[in-house]
């Protein structure tokens, strides 16, 4: 509904809180910076549901008439190929993933899953498919049982329930942190809005936001605004310096969102190797999974 | 099962049987020119418009293509002979119709060709099962009319299928698809009755869409030459297959086709590539590795 003119957020879920305000942030042995990487492990269908709601792939190629085989299996390549560049290259620089998979990809592809857990990754919930995602168009039911089944697909397929959440293209309804929270998650990444973690509100529960760097997202800088590869090095390289040099202050948190089909691919993934390499050398750089940021977080709120 | 269109095993790439190409090449390379007519007034099929910026036909785009046959052919060819390429070719089978010379060269330069439609204005997406069958007797006439070359596999034109093509392209005798861009080795791809495989194309080291877009030979050259370092070393432990897609009216053009030297003099000074084509990528792996990766998807399958 249109906002009322008064203070502060025209929406529930969280309160105004510009950064120069706030408390101080410390991450443990006093690091500057939070280090977390996020690897989408996404599902597109064939033929998803005719009711079911989706951008047009944001990133990904343009879309051809059904049956689309490019632009589908361009996705497969990140499963088959991809993903494990990308794992190698967290774990030669030390950082432990934190993997957003889909229902789709957790019952399918249980290779993954295992892969994944022996890698040290954290996964997390990341919906049902990347072809449904979840928007105002679903009913409040529909949106419960969707991320049930996701909560199921992963609980089922890795052993325990998952603590965070990424949605497919970061899609939300306006009660989706709500719903999360009831579903039992602590942590959702969906909010591109901040430099440090945030509390929700929520009736359920502690819930906590992940801002994750939007700009820095593969699909956004890479496909949607063609950034040339080793310009995308250089941004992050650069974003790390300025929250590097302000993380003294406060602390920050760089949350970057990768997709092995795209960053994974062989002509990419050295520039994601040597921006990481920089990043990683440097000391007060603390690389951990968003259930360890956001736990530190809730442990050791921020104080005046 | 596999997930829909159920034609491909799930097999990650770091758990396979081992790839040992000819001389114990790391990385398979083959150059995929789109050789390509698009007509002056197509027929709109109501579903994918050829010439979508106005009514047909659209001079400027017309010409921008036909550009390609008329003068960034040759060019293009210039390059390539300088680096003795053997190219595997995506072709709209008319060019051999319309266009009589830009087949000899071809032929000359024993190219290979894999079917890439009969124009690129013709879409297969709506064809009922009986024309698609007459689409690959048409392809395969065709190609072996002009050239003597017996088809092997295909491209579909502009990229375009139904669900019913690698089962139809198996049946009519092609052995390989290159609509999948879902890995670096060929994969093969479940079909009714025969053995079909894909082998790597590539949308991304691709001229057609990179300069569509802001970039320029300069980082054509950059993101080849990266594609190959990355393939080479992995390439040690088992082969890779590397494909550069191009478009004779694109890097044709006088400020891009240096870009192409540039890249082909960086990786053919490296011992261990096997230049090769589509033809002979998808011929060598059905006689070597076919069942094996098949066996093996199977296990891991459960």
């Amino acid at each position: 509904m249109p906002a009322e003119r008064r203070f502060g957020m025209d929406h529930p879920h969280y309160d105004w809180s510009p950064l120069n305000t706030r408390g101080i942030l410390r991450w443990p042995d006093n690091a500057r910076v939070a280090l977390c990487v996020i690897v989408n492990l996404e599902h597109p269908e064939w033929d998803p549901p005719a009711d079911s709601f989706t951008t047009p792939f944001s990133g990904g190629l343009g879309a051809r008439g059904f049956p689309d085989y490019a632009r589908l299996s361009h996705r497969e390549y990140g499963h088959r190929v991809g993903i494990f560049r990308v794992l190698d290259t967290l774990r030669k620089h030390g950082i432990p993933a934190t993997v957003a998979m889909d229902a789709m990809t957790a019952e399918n592809y249980p290779y993954l899953v295992r892969h994944c857990q022996e890698a040290g990754a954290e996964i997390i919930g990341h919906g049902v498919s990347l072809s449904q995602m979840i928007s105002s168009n679903m009913s409040e039911d529909a949106e419960r049982e969707y991320i049930s089944q996701s909560v199921a697909a992963l609980t089922r397929a890795t052993g325990s329930a998952p603590a965070g959440w990424l949605g497919p293209e970061y899609g939300e309804s306006n009660r989706t942190p709500q719903l999360l929270s009831e579903a039992g998650l602590r942590y959702v990444c969906d909010w591109v809005n901040d430099e440090q973690p945030y509390p929700l509100h929520s009736p359920h529960g502690e819930m906590f936001t992940l801002p994750v760097m939007w700009e820095l997202d593969d699909v956004s800088a890479l496909w949607e605004r063609r950034v040339v590869v080793g310009r995308y090095q250089q941004l992050l390289e650069e974003s790390f310096e300025t929250l590097y040099e302000d993380g003294q202050q406060n602390g920050r948190v760089m949350a970057l969102n990768l997709h092995p089909w795209l960053i994974g691919q062989p002509f990419r993934i050295g520039y994601l190797d040597r921006a990481l390499g920089l990043m990683m050398r440097r000391g007060g750089v603390w690389a951990a999974t968003g259930s360890q940021i956001v736990d530190w977080y809730r442990d050791n709120p921020p104080t005046a | 099962m596999p997930l829909p269109p159920n034609r491909v095993d799930y097999s990650p790439i770091i758990d396979r049987p081992v790839i040992k190409w000819p001389n114990d090449a790391r990385v398979a390379l083959w150059i995929a020119p789109n050789v390509e007519h698009y007509e002056y007034e197509p027929e709109f099929d109501g579903h994918r418009d050829p010439w979508p910026r106005m009514p047909y036909p659209d001079v400027q785009q017309y010409s921008y293509r036909d550009y390609g046959n008329r003068v960034g052919f040759w060019r293009m060819a210039d390059v390539l002979d300088k680096h003795d390429i053997r190219c595997c070719v995506s072709l709209n089978m008319a060019v051999l119709e319309h266009f009589p010379e830009i087949g000899e060269a071809m032929v000359q330069r024993n190219w290979d060709f894999m079917s890439h439609g009969i124009y690129n204005t013709r879409y297969l997406n709506h064809y009922t099962e009986e024309q698609e069958r007459e689409f690959y007797r048409d392809t395969i006439d065709t190609l072996k009319q002009h050239t003597g070359k017996q088809l092997k596999g295909m491209l579909g034109p502009a990229i375009s299928g139904t669900e019913r093509t690698p089962d139809l392209m198996a049946e009519a005798g092609l052995i390989y698809h290159t609509d999948w861009m879902h890995d670096d080795q060929p994969v093969p791809i479940r079909v009714e009755s025969g053995k079909l495989v894909s082998v790597p194309y590539s949308i991304e080291l691709n001229d057609a869409p990179l300069f569509r877009q802001h970039y320029e030979g300069d980082y054509f050259a950059e993101i080849c030459k990266a594609q190959f370092d990355q393939l080479y070393q992995e390439g040690a432990h088992s082969g890779r297959v590397m494909c550069i897609a191009l478009h004779p009216y694109l890097i044709g053009q006088p400020h891009r086709a240096r870009y192409l030297d540039d890249v082909l003099g960086y990786i053919m000074s490296h011992d261990g590539v096997w230049q090769t084509t589509a033809d002979d990528i998808a011929e060598y792996y059905i006689a070597n590795y076919y069942d094996e990766a098949m066996a093996h998807a199977a296990k891991l399958n459960g």
